[in-house]
């Protein structure tokens, strides 16, 4: 399978007449753009706001992030989602670099929804600081779920993938200036030097832990709690067959931006041909009941000994319960003699004292670790506000609280906050771009 | 200049050796035995030396920390040193009690170093920073200086100050940082899989503990004809406590007769009750068999389900402490269970 992906660098982002791109600037029509977000009459206010790196400005509630993208054959960019199912990952797909569409609540926020300085300490927290960002800031009239903390926030998620397809779309016709390959022959077809090296398989673990449907990833518009473990090809996840959710801890959340560009499935296929034989991704899912769970896990280890992989990456998109998927997970793997290397990030408290994941084993013995999500974060008050502050303290999101004996409300009066890491937009990046990691003090 | 306070024992204070154990709880103005070394090391002044006898720690611990927090009351220091301890076991276990108490107390760093064979350091290494020790006072100069530095580096406020990059013993306390190279955890991913694949070694970001897993017996063929005993980590005790056992992170054990008893006074009769610290204690001191079930055990031995109960129960208290100890302590209550021919035990917890 072949997949180009056209790069258009983007080093600015501004409004005027016309949506166009000219050498690195992005021009968006506001009116013309919001026209696509509308399209959809659940969507009652939206507005477009740019958030550049270095600006004084703090994004809250952000429920999910998109790089703007395009698929020249005219399928959905993002299927089952934008349009119609049908297949990616090969063909010919245009992308905006360096850019993210952000999803944000005008109003109101939810336990998965994450918070992004753009300039200052609180920077370093979330890798969107470092993007251009076009800001949906929208409400919409799901009342059925205006005082839920669990959100689907379908609506305003859906407008975003759309109006990332529709910024996508303004390069379509524009001279490639710089072309990624990413091409893996079929398994069974490769040289005899490929077959000599190591075996690889990258498992996946995305957020599936909601029983109603609505709130978790999506693998080509399906629910991934509905699914059992499957072999996909590195090319579909990093062209748009994953959707990110609404449910997870925001810190530990994959949005679909990081399926897009997932760093450590480019890594592996750095690697292929040279010191592994990249097999491809076996996608599982998280689970809610213990049978569910060891289900999962018995699928990749059976998928992994048919293949014949000698090693493994696994990653879990979550902390707590998902643990033990990851740790059933690891434990299968390596039993079937699949040499594993687990990433994940802990919950070791504010104080660093507890237990990293819920459930350990001693098979477990590879493990890279991206993050506390439970450390306590301070950080002054921004210039501007790109959403609603408040929704922080108020709305239930997993980092945040409207009171503590101790702390006080996580939003201060005259602007600054305190909260924990978990609400940090995808701040831990367990799929490969985490800085991080954790030491014993 | 910032201000440091150092405890030492008797021995090192050259007060005297075993002789002088019992050696009462002081405080003395300025630099005593190894406090002279500190001092050379330390950007701090060390102002005082707290001296107590390895024996009154061990014996009257309650006493001893009283005391010695007592001498704190009224001094300005910003950081505390015990030991070093070497692999001194009382000096270790007393380098750690005052240390957590130092640190409870007055919110200062504490700073001690003991060899890894002494028992101190599983005890207390989560509560103090601990270094690795030599096993004698050969290594004085060594060890202390690595406390003496550590101590500096928090005086200085230097960070971050990790198990890793210092040297002390881990103390469960896990904290995310920013790697200096920033390597993304894809690379660093993929670097533990080749070394892994290829049979290289390779050091996982998570450790997972060793557990130290004990088999399941066999099961007992004829329970009519065993002997059954009970056991309990919920701190079950007569009344006066006699063999003193602490409330939390125990390193002593007692057992009890329970012999012509159908069941457990209570305490109000004055009997037994519970000293366990981690658990609300009334409804064990209104009946003791909700925690140790004499009771029912008795029941069924009535009823010929069981042989006969075992002269004694045995019991600790189980908050706070360390596998190390609750491994110790079953290994010893294991031999007098075996002499006296007990076939099975039950062993609650709370």
């Amino acid at each position: 399978m072949r997949l180009e992906i056209g790069n258009f660098p983007v080093e600015d982002i501004v409004f005027g007449e016309e949506t166009s791109y000219n050498d690195g600037l992005l021009t968006i029509n506001k009116e013309e753009a919001l026209e696509v977000v509308k399209e959809d009459e659940h969507i009652t206010e939206a507005d477009l706001v740019i958030a550049r790196p270095g600006e004084e400005k703090r994004i809250v509630p952000v429920k999910e992030a998109i790089e703007p993208r395009y698929r020249l054959n005219g399928d959905a960019t993002f299927p089952g989602v934008t349009g119609k199912v049908e297949s990616v990952g090969e063909g010919r797909t245009v992308a905006l670099k360096g850019c993210s569409v952000l999803a944000v609540g005008k109003h109101w926020g939810s336990f998965g929804d994450g918070l992004i300085d753009m300039s200052g300490e609180g920077a370093k927290y979330t890798y969107f600081s470092k993007l251009v960002n076009v800001c949906l800031v929208a409400d919409t009239d799901e009342e059925f779920e205006r005082e839920e903390q669990q959100k689907k926030n379908h609506a305003i998620r859906w407008a975003a993938h759309r109006l990332a397809e529709y910024l996508g779309e303004t390069v379509k016709d524009l001279e490639l200036k710089e072309e990624e390959v990413l091409e893996l022959e079929p398994i069974t077809k490769r040289s005899q030097d490929v077959n000599d090296l190591p075996s690889v398989v990258y498992v996946m673990q995305p957020q599936s832990q909601m029983e109603e449907l609505g709130y978790n990833d999506l693998v080509y518009g399906w629910d991934a709690n509905r699914m059992l473990p499957t072999l996909m090809h590195p090319n579909e996840v990093l062209d748009g067959a994953i959707i990110s959710g609404s449910f997870m801890p925001c810190s530990s959340k994959w949005s679909t931006y990081d399926f897009q560009n997932c760093p450590t499935i480019k890594r592996l296929y750095a690697e292929h041909g040279k010191t592994i034989n990249f097999l491809g991704v076996i996608m599982s899912n998280l689970n809610v009941a213990m049978d569910q769970k060891e289900r999962a896990a018995m699928f990749v280890q059976q998928i992994a000994k048919s293949l014949g992989a000698d090693a493994a990456i696994l990653a879990e998109e979550g902390y707590g319960n998902p643990d033990a998927d990851f740790i059933a997970c690891f434990a299968a793997l390596e039993d079937a003699g699949v040499k594993t290397v687990g990433m994940t990030n802990e919950c070791t408290g504010r104080d660093g004292q507890s237990q990293p994941l819920v459930t350990l084993d001693e098979r477990a013995d590879a493990i890279v670790s991206c993050g506390n999500v439970s450390t306590l974060i301070k950080l002054p008050p921004m210039e501007t506000v790109i959403g609603e502050l408040e929704a922080l303290a108020r709305d239930g999101l997993s980092g945040g609280w409207a009171d503590d004996e101790k702390l006080g409300p996580s939003v201060k009066e005259d602007g600054s906050i305190i909260m924990e890491n978990n609400s940090m937009f995808c701040g831990d990046q367990v799929l490969g771009w985490s800085p991080k990691t954790m030491k014993e003090f | 200049m910032k201000k440091a306070i150092i405890y030492i024992n008797q021995f090192f204070a050259g007060i005297g050796g075993e002789e002088e154990a019992d050696h009462q709880p002081e405080i003395r103005e300025g630099l005593v035995g190894p406090a002279m070394l500190l001092n050379q090391l330390s950007d701090a002044e060390v102002t005082d030396t707290i001296i107590c006898g390895d024996n009154f720690m061990g014996s009257n611990e309650e006493e001893a920390v009283e005391k010695i927090l007592g001498f704190l009351e009224d001094k300005e220091f910003d950081i505390f040193f015990a030991g070093p301890a070497f692999q001194a076991g009382r000096y270790g276990n007393a380098c750690g009690v005052i240390g957590k108490a130092v640190k409870e107390a007055f919110d200062v760093p504490v700073i001690s170093s003991m060899n890894e064979e002494n028992p101190g350091v599983d005890m207390f290494k989560k509560d103090i920073y601990i270094f690795p020790g030599g096993k004698s006072a050969a290594k004085m100069k060594d060890d202390m200086a690595k406390m003496a530095e550590l101590g500096n580096k928090i005086l200085n406020g230097e960070g971050p100050l990790t198990a890793e990059e210092e040297g002390f013993f881990t103390r469960g306390i896990r904290h995310q940082v920013w790697l200096e190279d920033s390597k993304p955890a894809a690379d660093r991913a993929i670097e533990m899989l080749l070394k892994k694949v290829n049979g290289e070694e390779f050091k996982s970001e998570l450790p997972i503990p060793k557990i130290d897993r004990v088999p399941i017996a066999e099961p007992i063929k004829d329970l009519s004809e065993a002997t059954i005993a009970l056991a309990t980590s919920g701190g079950i005790v007569p009344v006066d406590n006699p063999d003193k056992i602490q409330s939390a992170s125990a390193t002593r054990w007692g057992r009890y007769s329970v012999e012509g008893l159908d069941n457990l006074p209570n305490r109000e009769a004055g009997e037994f009750k519970t000293i366990h610290a981690g658990y609300d204690p009334a409804a064990a001191d209104a009946n003791p068999d909700r925690v140790v079930p004499l009771d029912a055990l008795r029941a069924y031995e009535e009823e010929g389900r069981i042989g006969k109960v075992h002269e004694y129960f045995y019991t600790t208290v189980g908050t706070g402490t360390t596998e190390a100890e609750a491994a110790r302590m079953g290994q010893e209550m294991v031999e007098y269970m075996k002499d006296e021919g007990v076939d099975a035990v039950i062993l609650t917890s709370t």
